[in-house]
């Protein structure tokens, strides 16, 4: 308890860090704030009307931040005049596209690389192992950007089953799971297929080792069936650099998708924060970096978490301290 | 230091050895053959571009002519984009871009990043507590959105008279801003697989030896633990340039790279809609990029294996 208490303060402190250099970032070579606040070339009104709602924007930056969070916090995340909208209102539009194509590229890596790491480590070196760590090799090498090419070029532009480049729309799920699908499984394919490929190899690596140890020899003896031993036993005791990346990569992930939307479609956060960036729309795009930051953050937490539930050994050696 | 590396090897916990035994994957050796074939010809190429009568210019167009684009053949090995430009020159300039970026910038972050791990290993304590919350917090970092927010902004102040203590920004182009950000998004991974390995080193018996002989702080860094960091590093930085490589793709795709001479990544952003009818133009350099990554990472998996560093580390 006191370890998680002591993680959590941690990465209080790394979130406060990381959104102040966003915060910062934002500001380089900006003389003028207000006027990025206000939506750049506006008439002089507007500027005195936004300089009534930040009247802390020629207070020091640290105070500033101390504000800009106070106000994130409470859920006040400010208009963007840029597009003519409140950030809240774009974020609950844009968000739903960017957490399917993240949700669908986990799911789509997981199911690569729990069977491939698993029955690799369990065949280990035989013509299957050999052959997809070849594969898996190769698919860590490919950037998503080529992945996305190759997708374009052998699939999306030889049928109509998908949508063409950037054409691709945000469905939800319950509303028709055809068209959800069509929209969704390319971007998402684009980044599942990359991260399957690590996910597999760094399974395969503790699935190798777990395989060697004395409890699964005692439930060979025992007369479980290799099925029940890989799937459950072993692989329980073997997930937890697989969890670990799982969290890590989250964050790459969802920078993954602003690529992936750019390419296919289902114009999400990503799509938002390409332009918010172009216009230096700042308060979209300290929005969604903050979001961002804070998934990163608390997947880093759950991890910690996890880790006790799945490897009692942890929990047991935490329990002493 | 012929004897510290000695030790090293006599030093190595059975366990650990078990376990590189256990987890080495079985690529063939033709894997790094290739790799190094790859990248010398190609960083040779990209050196001596402009001496090579095979390789137009970059920018050259064909003149006079309406239709320009033509698929690969004899003339354009890679075919023609629709300005006539001949996308194998392209290729390889964009090669000199990408590797010139990717390599300074492993190059800086590895100095800086190398230099805060291990002090940060070796010292312990706050300064570990310090360097390891400043380390998290760039990891936490989405990496491609401040990249690109960085260099966007980089772009401002470049055009901007901002003066900081005294000097403009006029010089910062593209390629320099890029580097620049590259560079402070390397130092955390390294310093983190740097510190790992200094933490472990400390304990050895012969950094202790040293120490107890009176050896001074400065001379046990230098000549007992840096030498035996430098195997893991140079596995680090082919990975590291592997992934800046791709990540350099990535920003291009969002128009945030260097711009001329092209780099992969903006070469496959600006002609990905004419996929169906000019193919070559974006699929060559995704196939440039993706075999030059896959080189590094081929190299560097080799050295990591041989150091005996752990993949999941960066």
């Amino acid at each position: 308890m006191r370890y998680l208490l002591q993680r959590f303060v941690q990465f209080l402190i790394v979130f406060v860090v990381v959104t102040f250099i966003v915060l910062a970032a934002t500001r380089i070579g900006s003389s003028d704030p207000l006027r990025d606040l206000a939506g750049g070339q506006v008439n002089q009104e507007r500027l005195e009307e936004v300089a009534a709602d930040y009247p802390y924007l020629d207070k020091p930056l640290v105070i500033q931040y101390g504000y800009w969070m106070t106000d994130i916090v409470t859920g006040d995340w400010g208009y963007s005049y840029y597009q003519s909208q409140s950030v809240m209102d774009m974020f609950k539009q844009r968000a739903p596209a960017t957490f399917f194509i993240v949700f669908w590229a986990l799911v789509i890596g997981l199911l690569i690389a729990l069977p491939v790491g698993i029955y690799s480590a369990y065949r280990r070196d035989r013509i299957f192992d050999k052959a997809t760590s070849l594969s898996t090799f190769a698919t860590i090498s490919m950037p998503s950007l080529v992945v996305a090419v190759l997708l374009l070029y052998a699939v999306a532009a030889r049928t109509d089953l998908f949508p063409t480049v950037g054409g691709s729309n945000y469905v939800a799920p319950w509303d028709n799971p055809y068209e959800h699908f069509k929209n969704f499984f390319l971007p998402a394919l684009t980044l599942g297929v990359g991260i399957g490929g690590v996910w597999s190899r760094l399974l395969r690596a503790d699935m190798v080792l777990t395989l060697q140890s004395d409890f699964v020899t005692l439930a060979k003896a025992k007369g479980i069936s290799p099925m029940r031993i890989l799937w459950v036993h072993a692989l329980r005791a073997s997930v937890l650099s697989l969890i670990t990346s799982v969290a890590l990569q989250l964050g790459a992930l969802i920078s993954g998708s602003i690529i992936a939307e750019q390419f296919f479609g289902p114009r999400g956060l990503g799509d938002r924060l390409v332009f918010a960036i172009q216009q230096n729309d700042l308060l979209t795009l300290q929005a969604i970096a903050v979001v961002i930051v804070a998934v990163v953050v608390v997947a880093n937490l759950a991890v910690d978490l996890l880790y006790a539930v799945v490897d009692p050994r942890i929990r047991a050696a935490r329990a002493l301290t | 230091m012929t004897t510290t590396s000695m030790d090293t090897m006599t030093a190595m916990p059975d366990a650990a050895s078990d376990e590189r035994v256990a987890t080495k994957r079985r690529l063939p050796k033709l894997g790094v053959t290739f790799g190094v074939l790859w990248l010398g010809t190609l960083i040779f190429l990209a050196v001596f571009a402009d001496f090579m009568p095979f390789i137009r210019g970059y920018g050259q167009s064909l003149d006079g002519a309406t239709n320009t684009r033509f698929g690969p053949g004899i003339d354009f090995w890679f075919g023609s984009d629709t300005l006539g430009r001949d996308v194998f020159a392209r290729c390889i300039y964009g090669a000199r871009t990408s590797l010139t970026i990717a390599s300074a910038s492993i190059l800086v972050g590895t100095v800086v990043g190398g230099t805060l791990g291990m002090v940060a290993g070796y010292f312990k304590g706050w300064v570990d507590r310090v360097i390891s919350i400043f380390t998290d917090s760039l990891l936490a970092l989405p990496a491609i959105i401040i990249a690109s927010l960085l260099v966007g902004r980089f772009d401002v102040l470049a055009d901007s008279d901002i003066k900081f203590l005294g000097f403009g920004f006029g010089w910062m182009s593209r390629t320099w801003s890029v580097t620049i950000v590259f560079s402070l998004l390397s130092i955390a991974p390294v310093a983190r697989i740097v510190r790992a390995q200094t933490l472990s080193l400390s304990q050895r018996e012969y950094v202790l030896a040293a120490r107890s002989l009176g050896a001074s702080t400065r001379r046990v860094l230098w000549r007992e633990i840096v030498p035996n960091v430098i195997p893991a590093l140079t596995a680090v930085i082919f990975t590291g340039i592997a992934i800046l490589l791709a990540a350099e793709g990535g920003l291009a795709f969002l128009g945030y790279s260097v711009p001329r001479p092209p780099s992969w990544g903006s070469m496959i952003a600006d002609d990905r809609d004419k996929i169906e009818e000019a193919w070559w133009t974006s699929i060559f350099p995704c196939f440039m990029l993706f075999f030059t990554v896959l080189a590094f990472n081929l190299i560097g998996d080799r050295l990591a294996r041989r150091f005996d560093i752990r993949e999941a580390a960066l």
